[in-house]
């Protein structure tokens, strides 16, 4: 399958700062690739290189097989880049926003316009198009920023954060016009703090942690190399504080987390928990109103693989 | 020969972006109060602070009137406007297009130059209308007002390659160069009334000789003739224009 992007030793540092860090992957046509990772990870300075915002202080990266320092506009030409922040020009209308990102891309103004329509259509902005974008809400002016990635209609779409803090119409526009675009073969990089939202549209994953890949496979995969932390997730009718505590001392469990008005009981042996958990319920008189098994979610993963170099650092700087 | 026509359309698309970046800047900068501000009123209290009470025809005033106009208003669109585009973002977006470093530095300095062209021409029609000024040379005119529009403009952008987001901390600096450019460019004593050392410094002012072309337009007079008046004003572009991609290169790593 052709790669769409290779990094290749991908490397920057900011003076002494070696914020990524000799980074390999690649992409391949078609897919959704998730790039995941903790504030100051790197996501952001790697995107910034891939689509040659940065330069990169070692390495490079090839964007359907033309280097991206050396060809930079051809590379540019198959990408759309939406950025983390909503750069449109708030004193022009949806419409003018188009229509300029139409030309600085050298698309045609006929061509502009067809896509124009179909793209303010497809983020429910056609109604407003003649606006300036200045009185949109944070939703709208971000499905707009999206739209004006795609008015070249590129092969490559880079999405940073592009859900992040907006209203459920904008969310579910945004996702379904994601999974539309990959059906129709287009390549998506996307980056997000959202790690649902990773498990649930990407194809590949891959988890950056201070400026180093920590692991790249499917959601699943990743999912299996954890099934030490698989979970039982317990509600009582009546439940109060004092139950955490109590919760850690049935055998086998390593830990637990109170996630809304459920308690979630890590530990590599749920069936046994099970049965500790229903004589703890018994003796105190609680009454459970839903219990599950789960299996390790990507947030497992992501938080192991993230804490693993937090714990390893702290240990470093103490001593 | 795939090459080549590769380039020639690259050529097309970067001007075609240039000229778009342009008019994007026109509809939406021209009349921000930074540009008026700081391209048309600065400007004219400058001259008039310096300029009445002075022994001297309201004339012989328009030509450094015309050039401090120019001067002000093509140097202050780039820094104003980029700085801004910074700070939202959004020059990030003519970053990321697929075009050349260049249409960039272009588009933004075509939005100076139409700018000041237009602030330009108000001081000339009022010499026209009110002080008997008189066009002498057509073509010393265009040049006077076209040449330093797109050379200051030039000027305007090298400053605003710092890495700023912030307006104000470029135009204090383009202040510290263009307040002593007024003093040294002959606009307000004739540069042949100089002492050599003045003469001498003069050269090395973009001003001196887009006050030159002005006085040969209006006035008849010329210390260095136009020809070396277009030619120094276009190596001061040239130079401009080179030290702000650089700089802007630099920064950007």
């Amino acid at each position: 399958m052709e790669n769409v992007i290779e990094a290749i030793n991908l490397t920057k540092y900011y003076n002494e700062l070696l914020a990524v860090d000799h980074i390999n992957f690649e992409v391949k046509k078609s897919e959704i690739f998730g790039f995941l990772g903790p504030n100051g990870a790197g996501k952001t300075t790697t995107i910034r290189m891939l689509t040659s915002l940065t330069k990169p202080s070692e390495g490079t990266a090839r964007i359907f097989g033309h280097d991206i320092q050396s060809e930079t506009i051809i590379a540019k030409r198959y990408m759309g880049i939406v950025p983390e922040i909503s750069n449109i020009y708030d004193d022009l209308s949806a419409w003018d926003n188009l229509m300029f990102t139409g030309e600085l891309y050298q698309v045609n103004k006929s061509e502009s316009e067809r896509r124009a329509k179909e793209l303010l259509d497809m983020f429910g902005l056609f109604d407003r198009r003649n606006e300036k974008a200045k009185g949109f809400s944070k939703g709208m002016k971000r499905r707009l920023t999206i739209s004006m990635g795609l008015i070249n209609n590129p092969q490559l779409l880079f999405l940073d954060e592009p859900t992040s803090g907006l209203d459920v119409q904008s969310v579910l526009i945004i996702k379904d016009v994601v999974r539309e675009l990959n059906q129709r073969g287009v390549t998506i990089f996307l980056t997000t703090h959202n790690i649902e939202e990773a498990n649930v549209t990407c194809d590949r994953v891959a988890i950056i942690n201070k400026g180093k890949i920590a692991a790249i496979d499917t959601p699943e995969r990743l999912k299996k190399t954890i099934q030490s932390v698989q979970s039982v997730e317990v509600a009582f009718e009546k439940a109060s504080p004092k139950n955490l505590k109590e919760l850690e001392n049935i055998p086998l469990v390593n830990e637990v987390r109170k996630e809304g008005d459920k308690f979630r009981l890590y530990t590599h042996d749920p069936a046994n928990v099970l049965s500790g958990l229903w004589e703890y319920a018994k003796a105190n008189g609680l009454k459970p109103i839903s219990l599950n098994t789960l299996g390790p979610s990507l947030e497992d993963v992501f938080v192991r693989l993230t804490e693993i170099h937090v714990k390893a650092n702290r240990r470093d700087s103490d001593e | 020969m795939n090459r080549q026509r590769l380039s020639l359309e690259q050529l097309k698309a970067d001007l075609r972006a240039a000229w778009a970046i342009t008019k994007k800047d026109m509809r939406l900068y021209y009349v921000n109060p930074g540009a008026i501000m700081f391209g048309i009123l600065f400007p004219l209290f400058m001259f008039l602070s310096f300029a009445v009470g002075k022994d001297a025809p309201a004339a012989t005033l328009i030509p450094g009137l015309i050039s401090i106009t120019v001067l002000f208003s093509a140097s202050s669109i780039g820094p104003m406007v980029i700085p801004m585009e910074r700070r939202v973002k959004t020059f990030e977006r003519l970053l990321s297009a697929p075009i050349l470093f260049y249409s960039i530095i272009l588009g933004k300095t075509l939005s100076g130059f139409f700018y000041s062209l237009a602030i330009g021409v108000i001081p000339l029609l009022i010499g026209l209308v009110w002080f008997e000024t008189q066009i002498l040379s057509v073509l010393g005119l265009v040049l006077g007002l076209a040449l330093p529009a797109f050379c200051f403009a030039a000027l305007g952008i090298m400053f605003a390659s710092f890495p700023t987001e912030n307006p104000g901390n470029i135009m204090m600096l383009l202040n510290f160069v263009r307040l002593p450019l007024i003093f040294i460019s002959g606009l307000y004593i004739p540069i042949e009334s100089l002492p050599d050392w003045g003469q001498a410094v003069a050269a090395f002012s973009p001003l001196t000789y887009a006050n030159d072309l002005v006085r040969y337009a209006l006035e008849a007079k010329t210390n260095y003739g136009v020809a070396l008046d277009s030619v120094a004003l276009l190596v001061f572009t040239a130079f401009f224009l080179f030290v702000g991609s650089r700089l802007n290169k630099k920064f950007r790593k």
